[in-house]
């Protein structure tokens, strides 16, 4: 008899595979663009025109980074919680309800993007995932951000109904881990989306409506980077929760510390948001000192990340030597390397450590010059959103959908093949992206290659680079399609044995050995709001005071009017591009 | 709180990390002097660039011994001016203004790179020491067009850097007996006086004049040629300074009233008659 998630909850196992769902079909449609681009960039296939590029990075974009994560987030989190609190959420209407909301969203900026694909429709989106001013889109694509965005905030609140219904039947109890890890990140969730409701709803969707004329671009931007960073923890923070949580059981141990782990979410409340303006270290407008603060304060942001490298191999090794590894290194050798779900988390934890120092680079403000916005951008983030988290959730997946579904998962043999396969295929396009970037080659561009200069490869050539890009997509897509396919066979599999057991085994070091404080999520949260205020109030009020807050009369450059940029291209033939 | 040994060796041991990475980073700011780019220049309205004393007329300004200001104007989908030109061993401080979306000015292979945001500007400045060619691209995406967008950085030798200008107005048609005139215009927008030779070229002769022209100074030289020496038909002419040339043809003929209904002796002053002017900039074009 399986004692799977799906027998003890059912209705909450129904809502987890309906966003799986929605994260896994935004996953195929932003993995086929990420193929498309691959090919297009380095010349080998153009199927599309160059202009028609940007339409598809932006869906690449938008589908991965939104859709496909925080469906998948939104998954994962719901079974935390209803797993750790043993209960499911007080009213499923409104967890359905949050569901629906950022199905909408998600629907109404997907329609304006993929509209711009084609003429019929005067509707597009083609402002890429970080939509700047004045570039413009539709307002539908701003509204359906909105909507997502809302759709987020009322999950988190239904977890913390689910957690205060459960404190009045528990009371004196710690929060469980998982429930904790949930709650913080949501914290972390609220304090740095309104950044960007901000900027959507009080600047940007006025202006592309025509409500206000002009927009301040310094002042939308600083607002979208004081949530563009904490964006990509809450990203993360999901795959540090399967690393927390299901790979020490995986490894066949338990979790090194409880109370570390703790520390490690409070930390990132309290530093993910202050740092922003590190991805503006090249904006004029904004004073160097602020730049020196975020820096300084990003550099910090490293310190949770390290507690984890430390904590998760622990939890590994512990788990290897119960297996009967033993020596120095020899306990690696132990591990279950046949376990798809541990051996994907595995390699994406070592890409994760890799990308995390070609962070650091990023960083440091002045060899950031060296390197901002060239390839080795792309290259940090599909190291780190596109591998440590894309590939922490594929391989989380291979546990939890037999969990969710009750079904024996299908070619456990092929999913290890598949996870292998995403290794390999990032470090080839990866490596290429770094190395481009330090040449000068641009990101977001559909042709990198220039008619007037040529680049100054120091080993290697061009040519070289731009085989590696398009082997390494190329391969990224076929091992998406490969994990697709499992998921879909999975998914109607007759078969329920074997699964494995979904008990989580208790932490060597539990909360007992960490002082309470840590569970007092409002002392956090006002910490966390005074150094966002430290870190934020000056630089904003010194940007406002520059350029006022609708800024010093800047017009629309709307990329979703068809005759404007027929315009433009009558322009460029006329003086001879 | 209870944490194991090593995890308390692993804390300090990461803090000790972030502490470097920060001192390293700060002596880099601080002792090399690696600044980024700041809020020092105030905001500007797109619509006010062409007015704009600085960006009005995008150009490289020399202002100090070896010191120069580039003002670059980015826009969809081309950097003016597309190619600039400054001498090795100099200091260079580019303003970068944007006329519509966020651009970038950064060029290749250089931490010389920097976000264009209309509505501010953009300061860098950049120490060359050695003679090479750069591209120039926008790499912050700002509309279809994107991937064309770029320009050149020529970083010349110091001997082969000039900024002087070059306009020659000289007749197309004169009648035979009648002088033909050639007003040349030698511009001079370097600190330094530029102490040159103008060189005219027609038929066999040459006639030379050694001018001195002051900083931020046109120095005008009138060239008068007999046309009666020349003999009737078409004589190719070249005026050169320094690496500057231009040329055209004078046309000497028997009676020009016949051709074409022109006043004879005509200095060509404003007339109608196609005037050979021609204007190069100080881009030299090797």
């Amino acid at each position: 008899m399986s004692n799977t998630f799906v027998d003890a909850y059912p209705k909450q196992a129904r809502i987890i595979r309906q966003a799986f769902l929605t994260s896994f079909i935004a996953l195929a449609i932003g993995a086929f663009f990420g193929l498309i681009q691959a090919l297009h960039r380095t010349n080998i296939l153009r199927a599309i025109e160059s202009p028609t590029y940007y339409t598809v990075l932006t869906g690449h974009g938008v589908f991965l980074v939104i859709t496909f994560t925080i469906f998948f987030l939104v998954g994962v989190y719901q079974w935390a919680v209803t797993e750790s609190l043993e209960r499911g959420p007080v009213d499923m209407r409104f967890t359905w309800g949050w569901y629906g909301l950022m199905l909408t969203g998600t629907m109404l900026a997907a329609f304006a993007i993929l509209a711009g694909f084609t003429d019929a429709i005067d509707v597009s989106a083609d402002v890429l995932f970080t939509f700047y001013a004045p570039l413009q889109g539709h307002p539908i694509f701003y509204i359906g951000l909105v909507v997502f965005v809302v759709g987020t905030w009322l999950a988190g609140a239904d977890w913390f109904r689910t957690w205060l219904a459960w404190k009045g039947e528990n009371p004196g109890k710690r929060i469980p881990l998982p429930t904790f890890m949930v709650l913080t990140t949501m914290i972390m969730w609220y304090i740095s989306s309104i950044g960007v409701a901000v900027a959507i709803l009080a600047f940007i969707l006025p202006w592309s409506i025509g409500i206000v004329e002009s927009i301040n671009p310094t002042l939308t931007r600083t607002l979208f980077w004081y949530f563009g960073h904490p964006v990509v923890y809450f990203w993360l923070l999901p795959a540090y929760l399967m690393w927390y949580i299901l790979l020490p059981k995986l490894s066949g141990g338990r979790l090194f510390s409880d109370p570390l782990a703790r520390v490690v979410f409070i930390l990132f409340i309290l530093l993910s948001t202050p740092v922003g303006i590190h991805h503006q270290y090249l904006d004029p407008g904004i004073a160097e000192g602020f730049k020196y603060i975020a820096m300084t304060n990003t550099m910090f942001l490293l310190l949770p990340s390290l507690l984890t490298a430390f904590t998760v191999v622990a939890s590994m090794e512990h788990g290897a030597r119960q297996r009967g590894g033993k020596g120095y290194f020899g306990w690696l050798k132990a591990l279950p390397w046949r376990e798809p779900a541990f051996t994907g988390m595995a390699l994406a934890g070592m890409v994760f450590a890799f990308g995390g120092f070609t962070g650091i680079v990023n960083a440091g403000m002045n060899i950031n010059y060296l390197v901002h916005n060239s390839l080795w951008v792309p290259g940090h983030i599909h190291t780190q959103v596109g591998t440590a988290v894309a590939l922490t959730f594929m391989a989380g997946s291979y546990w939890l959908i037999p969990q969710l579904t009750g079904n024996r998962l299908v070619g456990r043999g092929i999913a290890l093949f598949q996870v292998v396969l995403w290794f390999v295929g990032i470090v080839i396009m990866t490596n290429a992206m770094y190395r481009g970037g330090l040449i000068g080659m641009p990101r977001r561009t559909a042709e990198p290659e220039y008619e007037g200069f040529n680049y100054e490869v120091a080993a290697g050539s061009v040519g070289e680079l731009n085989a590696q890009v398009a082997l390494g997509g190329t391969l990224l897509f076929v091992s998406t399609m490969i994990f697709l396919a499992l998921m879909i066979l999975t998914l109607f599999n007759g078969e329920s044995e074997p699964i494995d057991n979904r008990t989580i085994p208790a932490p060597l070091s539990g909360p007992e050995d960490s002082p309470p404080v840590l569970d007092n999520l409002k002392l956090w949260v006002a910490i966390a709001a005074v150094l966002v205020v430290l870190a934020y109030v000056i630089p904003l009020a010194s940007i406002v005071s520059r350029g006022g807050l609708f800024g010093p009369d800047i017009g629309p450059f709307p990329v979703f009017v068809e005759p404007v940029s027929l315009l433009i291209e009558t322009v460029l033939v006329s003086i001879g591009w | 709180m209870k944490i194991h040994t090593y995890e308390k060796l692993w804390l300090v041991a990461s803090l000790v990390l972030i502490v470097g990475f920060i001192a390293t980073i700060t002596y880099g700011s601080v002792a090399l002097g690696i600044t980024m780019v700041g809020d020092e220049e105030p905001t500007i309205e797109p619509d006010e660039i062409s007015d704009d004393e600085r960006f009005g007329e995008p150009r490289v300004e020399q202002v100090g011994e070896n010191e120069y200001e580039a003002y670059v104007i980015a826009q969809t989908f081309i950097f003016q001016p597309e190619t600039i030109e400054v001498p090795a061993d100099s200091e260079v401080t580019f303003y970068v203004t944007s006329r519509d979306v966020i651009h970038s000015f950064s060029v290749v292979g250089t931490n010389t790179n920097t976000m264009v945001i209309p509505g501010e500007i953009s300061t860098l400045t950049v120490e060359f020491d050695e003679p090479d060619e750069y591209g120039i691209v926008c790499n912050e995406y700002c509309g279809d067009f994107h991937h064309t967008m770029e320009g050149q950085l020529h970083v010349v030798p110091e001997d082969e850097f000039d900024m002087t200008e070059l306009a020659v107005e000289a007749d197309d048609e004169v009648e035979i007996d009648d002088d033909a005139t050639f007003e040349v215009a030698v511009e001079n927008r370097q600190l330094e006086a530029l102490e040159t030779t103008v060189a005219l070229e027609i038929g066999d002769e040459t006639l030379e004049e050694d001018v001195t022209v002051d900083s931020q100074m046109t120095e005008e030289t009138t060239f008068t040629v007999d046309s009666a020496d020349l003999g009737e038909g078409d004589h190719d002419w070249t005026v050169t300074v320094d690496d500057y040339e231009e040329s055209g043809t004078l046309t000497v003929a028997e009676d020009l009233e016949d051709e074409d209904g022109n006043e004879d002796g005509d200095e060509g002053d404003g007339g109608d008659d196609g005037d050979n002017e021609t204007d190069e900039e100080g881009d030299t074009d090797e």
